[in-house]
């Protein structure tokens, strides 16, 4: 991208038709974004010469994962109850990560503790009846979760935007309420006394994997030509049904999809705390995730991520207040969204990569023609 | 960024709001519970009321000197529906881990909660001194592993006892009246089904019909079927077993479908002093239980002060609001404590744990042993036992029917 | 067992008007302007808190009280639109969102409160009981009987048969011509949302005297709006009537000749079925070609 000339140091910078000029023609001015010196020169090959550039490029995307697999071996420093933190943080990540492929798709989903109930009982079951230890369990409940899930919202793809919110956000309760009154999956109670994954290590570098490797599929998806037609979905699903596509069958995709980070989730947790009960399907499951990915910023996935590590230990902090938490982060939600929709990360990014600044309009040019 | 900036300002200030300040040589005694509940609320306020009154006498001595009670609490939100129980033990996790108390009163108020704490409460070894879970498992683990969960105790109703007290209660109302057809109405909660399976086995045995016995989930707001049936089963009495709020419909129902039946239950919304306004006289004749003396005393001394300090803590209103379960062993909870300390002559668990077992003194509930189990034993004589109360409710009044030796007058059936 | 029958005749019967009044106002706003409101339950509980606050701190009789609380909430309901969907208008995700977390704000803010306790009633518009056929209903519930039928009677007549309503109505069938005719879209929507808030408090008061208020309502009222809104279809009065009197009477049918325990499933199955097999709802038609794709 060009370099914009420097304004003349003799002509003050004008912001607002009323500075007044020699030449008789009112100057405007504009806002403008471009990208900073140092983007600018590390988009290409050339990058690898500059030691400076290169650690500007990459520490944003190593720094946290490298952080994030260094964490489970500093026990000592943070003790077990933030390690708890984190692994109930990575959690909300996953469901967050969840949400937001289905929100690319256009799907907007109000109920992500569907698939993290779905997950987390099915994991109990297979416990229960088959014994098959916790790492084998959680993988299986996790793709036959997914399956099921799939199956059971199948008939309801068919449906716009706002109508897959209705369904999901009754789902859970309706799975809820289905396993309060028939006392099945050990109705009220739930079932407990499951199989303990073997250490907290274990635990933590499972989750982390998890998270990496959804972070990483989820954006080769997007990048695919795959993914191209799944964000058509959302911008304009008739241009997408004229180009020959099937429609239920590309959400069906994607619901799997996303469905597995989610069930992941479900199943981990079961193991976690060797039990699953009601409280599998509960909202606190659907609007953490939510918050998270619309604090972080929808699309693109690093946002799900950063929201949610910002959003739960911000939620574990307050504890202590009580239901105060919910309100809390329920307007929390609601400033996001009426105030910085682009959500932390992407604010952040563009902060990272761009710079703004006025450029008037001198003697000569014209206004710039209407966007 | 200045959305960031405020963040995480907000979340510094946060951090500093949550230090402690609690004084050097304090003794801190933590509360995590359902505090969104009133039996959560009114237990912490009653034990709050204890410790200022110890500390007003001087404090607790502990090996020749005195220390100040601390109360420190924190809401584990276990009663919601959406929260399981790992996230109520979270936050009694962080209770012990930040504020290190020696003990803990009042405790879980879910069975579950209670359990799972148990288990908690076994490797951190520090006296649990429960008011509310009612789980008859809390007796079967302490029995089986005596070691291991020697340090938990309870103080508060437990199930069998309810089902035993409301049987008794229920019997005299058929000596007195010769009624025997029974419809019970009640939550699909484990407690609350636990509670009817049981009572229907006593009242069998005790030549009582059964016409009717239906579950309603959490929140149901429409008990008209159970009421068609038991009018139409010419049942002579309704036993409801509810601890929810929506069950106050339950009350206005009974009334407005002019069931001819003696209501004799549990209905949480009709227990305390206010429930006669809120239901505006609906509530004449009805039969409730309070699980243990507190929003109604004892006429014993012990149980009088408490009402009274209550009420000039916390306001007439705040003691005419008292809930009927939790608040008196709660606040006994705390001398008990106190006085095992005091004989211990150390805060050492072990030690406590012995004392505690030995304790043997009047409180607000009556009198307070416990059994092998670390049960407080519940009777039907406060010199003996500590008791449960079962009102009824005349004339804007609640009077005490049940049991004999508190008695201020018989059962009224009503002359609808 | 004649008794039986009548009782869940009538009770049925009630049952389906109590979930009518619940969604009226959802319905409205959803069928009128695009807006799902979740803040609705909130909104419902709102109002009940505010008219026992008038009644009981203020001193004022529950009638004009009950006026009060409605006036107040379809103000608030404008305001809500101004100041929370207005920014957001059009961008789906953003307007569900937002109105879900005010509703969960609300709601969640009381619980913080202590608005736990069971001190909180308000007294029956018409107290007393009427007996038909050897069953005996409160006169309260027989109001809500009649409130539940005129009400979408009377929206029905001023959505088709005043202007106001007819511009409403047009606002929601095509939006550009009606901007072209002249009706300004946010004049539309605030109207509506204010419509929308106003029934739920109209609800309120007449629902929650029949036990005292509690929290957790503000959950139940937003499932049952989105059920019966979605099972009776959109843009329909007919269709939200025969949907809520199908639910009501199925729930009560369960709880008499099944076992009440399962009386709450009813609606949740119901909606799922519906959506499954014919998303536009019962009797909905202007939306169907939009929802299915």
């Amino acid at each position: 991208m060009s370099r914009e000339q420097a304004p003349d140091p003799g002509r003050k910078a004008a912001v607002g038709p009323s500075a007044g000029v020699a030449s008789g023609l009112r100057p405007w001015a504009r806002r403008e974004r471009i990208d900073r010196g140092i983007k600018a020169r590390s988009d290409d090959i050339s990058v690898l010469a500059s030691p400076r550039d290169l650690a500007w490029l990459l520490l944003p995307r190593t720094l946290p994962i490298a952080a994030l697999l260094v964490f489970p071996l500093l026990g000592g420093l943070t003790g077990s109850y933030w390690q708890a933190v984190m692994l109930n943080t990575l959690v909300i990540a996953l469901l967050a990560l969840s949400w937001d492929l289905l929100a690319s798709v256009g799907l907007i989903s109000l109920g992500q503790s569907f698939f993290f109930g779905i997950g987390g009982y099915l994991a109990g079951i297979l416990d229960t009846q088959f014994k098959l230890g916790p790492l084998v369990g959680i993988a299986l409940a996790t793709i036959l979760g997914a399956v099921l899930a799939t199956a059971l919202l199948l008939p309801l793809l068919r449906l716009r935007g706002i109508y897959f919110g209705l369904i999901t956000f009754a789902l859970p309760l309706l799975l809820m309420r289905l396993v309060e009154t028939t006392g099945a999956l050990g109705g009220t109670e739930g079932m407990s006394g499951l199989t303990a994954l073997p250490n907290r290590t274990v635990e933590l570098y499972l989750l982390i994997a998890a998270l990496l490797a959804t972070v990483a599929g989820f954006r080769r998806l997007s990048a695919s030509d795959r993914g191209l037609v799944l964000h058509a979905l959302r911008d304009n699903d008739r241009a997408v049904l004229a180009a020959g596509f099937s429609l239920p069958w590309l959400r069906t995709q994607a619901v799997f999809w996303a469905a597995l980070p989610a069930t992941f989730a479900g199943a981990f947790v079961t193991h976690r705390y060797q039990f699953v009960g009601m409280p599998a399907f509960s909202i606190e499951y659907s609007t953490l995730p939510l918050t998270s990915a619309v604090v972080g910023g929808t699309g693109g996935f690093f946002g799900a991520v950063v929201g949610a590590f910002l959003l739960v230990p911000l939620s574990e902090l307050l504890r202590g207040f009580g239901s105060l938490r919910v309100v809390v982060y329920s307007l929390v939600l609601l400033g996001f969204i009426l105030v910085l929709p682009e959500g932390i990360f992407r604010f952040a990014a563009r902060k990272y990569a761009q710079e703004e600044r006025v450029v008037p309009l001198g003697e000569g040019q014209e206004c710039p023609p209407p966007s | 960024m200045r959305t960031t900036g405020a963040l995480a300002a907000a979340v510094c200030t946060l951090m500093l709001a949550g230090a402690s300040t609690a004084a050097e040589g304090d003794l801190t005694l933590g509360v995590p519970t359902a505090l969104g509940t009133i039996e959560g609320q009114d237990s912490l306020r009653s034990a709050q009321l204890a410790a200022q009154e110890i500390n007003a006498a001087g404090g607790v001595e502990v090996g020749g000197k005195k220390r100040r009670l601390e109360i420190v609490s924190i809401d584990t939100r276990e009663a919601e529906a959406g929260i399981p129980v790992f996230d109520a033990l979270a936050a009694m996790e962080k209770l012990i881990a930040e504020k290190k108390p020696v003990a803990i009163v009042v405790g879980a108020f879910r069975s579950e909660v209670l359990l799972s704490a148990m288990d908690m409460i076994a490797k951190v070894k520090i006296p649990y001194l429960c008011t509310i879970g009612m789980s008859p498992d809390f007796e079967k683990k302490i029995a089986g592993e005596y070691e291991k969960y020697k340090f938990n105790f309870r103080l508060g109703l437990s199930a069998p006892y309810l089902v035993g007290n409301l049987g008794h209660m229920l019997d005299s109302v058929k000596k007195k009246y010769g009624t025997d057809k029974v419809y019970f109405v009640h939550q699909d909660v484990a407690w609350a089904k636990g509670t009817v399976a049981g009572l229907s086995k006593v009242l069998a045995a005790g030549g009582w019909k059964v016409v009717g016995s239906d579950a309603y989930p959490t929140g149901a707001r429409d008990f008209s079927s159970s009421l068609t049936k038991a009018k139409f089963g010419s049942a002579q009495v309704l036993v409801p077993v509810f601890d929810m709020p929506e069950s106050g419909v339950l009350v206005k129902q009974v009334h407005s479908m002019k069931v001819p039946a003696l209501v004799a239950g549990f209905i949480s919304p009709a227990a305390p002093a206010t429930a006669w306004a809120t239901f505006s006289g609906d509530i004449d004749g009805l039969v409730n239980f309070l699980f243990e003396p507190g929003s109604i005393p004892l006429a014993t001394p012990r149980s009088q002060h408490f009402t009274e300090a209550y009420a000039k803590a916390y306001g007439e209103a705040a003691r005419n609001k008292l809930s009927g379960h939790g608040p008196g062993p709660s606040y006994d909870a705390v001398f008990v404590l106190a006085d095992a300390i005091r004989r211990a002559g150390s805060t050492q668990a072990d030690a406590v744990v012995a004392e505690l077992e030995k304790t043997d003194t009047q409180g607000a509930i009556g009198k307070i042993v416990f059994n092998k189990t670390h049960q407080v034993i519940y009777g039907e004589d406060p010199t003996q036992a500590a008791v449960s109360l079962a009102f009824q409710w005349r004339a804007g009044k609640r009077r005490l029917v049940y049991p004999e030796a508190v008695a201020e007058g018989a059962f009224e059936l009503p002359g609808k | 067992m004649k008794v039986l029958i009548v009782s869940t005749l009538i009770y049925g019967l009630v049952q389906g008007a109590t979930l009518m009044l619940t969604a009226l106002g959802f319905s409205l706003t959803f069928g009128l302007s695009g807006v799902a409101n979740f803040a609705h339950g909130g909104l419902y509980l709102l109002s009940g808190f505010l008219a026992w606050a008038l009644v009981n701190r203020l001193g004022m009789p529950f009638p004009l009280a009950a006026a009060a609380t409605v006036l107040l909430v379809a103000l608030l309901g404008a305001a809500v639109y101004r100041l929370v969907l207005r920014p957001v208008r059009g961008i789906t995700l953003s307007e569900v969102i937002s109105t879900f977390a005010l509703g969960v704000a609300l709601i969640e803010g009381f619980r913080w409160r202590g608005f736990t306790t069971y001190d909180f009633s308000l007294p029956p518009f018409w107290p007393g009981e009427v007996e038909i056929a050897g069953v005996s209903v409160d006169r309260q519930r027989l109001a809500i009987v009649g409130a539940g039928f005129l009400l979408p009677l009377a929206l029905w007549a001023f959505t088709h048969h005043t202007r106001v309503g007819l511009a409403l109505r047009g606002m929601a069938q095509d939006e550009t011509t009606a901007l072209a005719m002249g009706i300004d879209s946010d004049w539309a929507a605030t109207l509506s949302l204010s419509l929308g808030a106003g029934l739920a408090a109209v609800a309120a008061v007449l629902l929650l005297p029949l036990g005292i208020i509690s929290i957790n309502t503000g959950y139940e009222v937003l499932l049952v709006a989105l059920a019966v809104t979605v099972l009776g279809g959109l843009e329909s009065t007919a269709g939200m009537i025969v949907g809520s009197l199908l639910i009501g009477f199925a729930v009560v049918i369960t709880g008499n000749f099944v076992g009440p325990h399962l009386s709450e499933v009813v609606y949740l199955g119901a909606l799922v079925l519906v959506l499954g097999l014919k998303p536009s709802g019962l009797l909905g038609r202007s939306k169907e070609i939009e929802e299915r794709v």
